[in-house]
């Protein structure tokens, strides 16, 4: 009897604490806002970019083929 | 064992989303056009209906909107409808984009501003579009932005369910 209350209080609680973590895609208005972006004014990220690889001494490390060793 | 069995599966059921063979939430909402008048599901009984859940914040959304535009006309006089479910804060922000796309209001939208619809078919992305059949049963469910690809599929199901 215990065994058949306490597994639907658990079903219950992981899916509360599912839905309190979770962001549902429907509520992402905030997030989807301009002011949000890392970079919010797009015509300087790539200036940013380009400040970001000299002040790490190394290129690459951008993108998925390019480790970021520095040796490209 | 048996009674642990048909709680896990009444759990599964209770937090699954909008599935293909569910019936459709009857609900009423109101109009996006004139917030003071509502709408309801029930309107639509015996149609064929595409009811797409999206927001103007939402950049695949704003995407699909002239091919719905578009899928609208093509079926002009029948029996099947388009029903945009906007969930934006603010109603106007959506009135104001679909002013751009759909000037002449062919589309039918609701104001969903508290996500009643969303929450009851758990989108688990955005935009979400349900096709439903005369009988008001989810025939097919559209998880993202609906492209030419999707929209040849979409029009020759819609055309046999209209056949129906």
């Amino acid at each position: 009897m215990y065994k058949l209350i306490l597994i639907p209080i658990l079903f219950f609680l992981t899916a509360c604490s599912d839905r309190l973590v979770r962001v549902m895609p429907y509520e992402k208005e905030y997030l989807a806002q301009d002011k949000m972006k890392l970079s919010p004014v797009d015509a300087r990220a790539e200036q940013e970019g380009h400040i970001f690889l000299i002040r790490e001494a190394s290129a690459g490390g951008e993108s998925a083929f390019q480790g970021g060793c520095g040796c490209r | 064992m048996k009674k642990i069995l048909i709680l896990l599966f009444l759990y599964v059921n209770v937090f699954a989303a909008g599935q293909v063979g569910d019936k459709a939430m009857n609900f009423q909402l109101p109009n996006l056009y004139h917030l003071d008048k509502k709408m309801s599901f029930n309107d639509y009984k015996g149609k064929v209906v595409l009811l797409n859940v999206w927001a103007s914040w939402c950049g695949g959304c704003k995407e699909e909107m002239p091919l719905f535009v578009k899928l609208q006309n093509e079926f002009k006089g029948s029996s099947f409808s388009i029903l945009l479910s906007n969930i934006d804060t603010n109603s106007q922000n959506a009135v104001s984009f679909l002013k751009g796309v759909d000037s002449h209001r062919t589309l039918h939208a609701v104001y969903d501003g508290d996500k009643i619809l969303p929450r009851a078919y758990r989108c688990i992305g955005m935009p979400s579009s349900y096709l439903i059949d005369k009988n008001g049963r989810i025939v097919d469910v559209f998880v993202g932005s609906i492209n030419e690809n999707t929209l040849f599929k979409l029009k020759a199901k819609i055309k046999a369910l209209l056949r129906k």
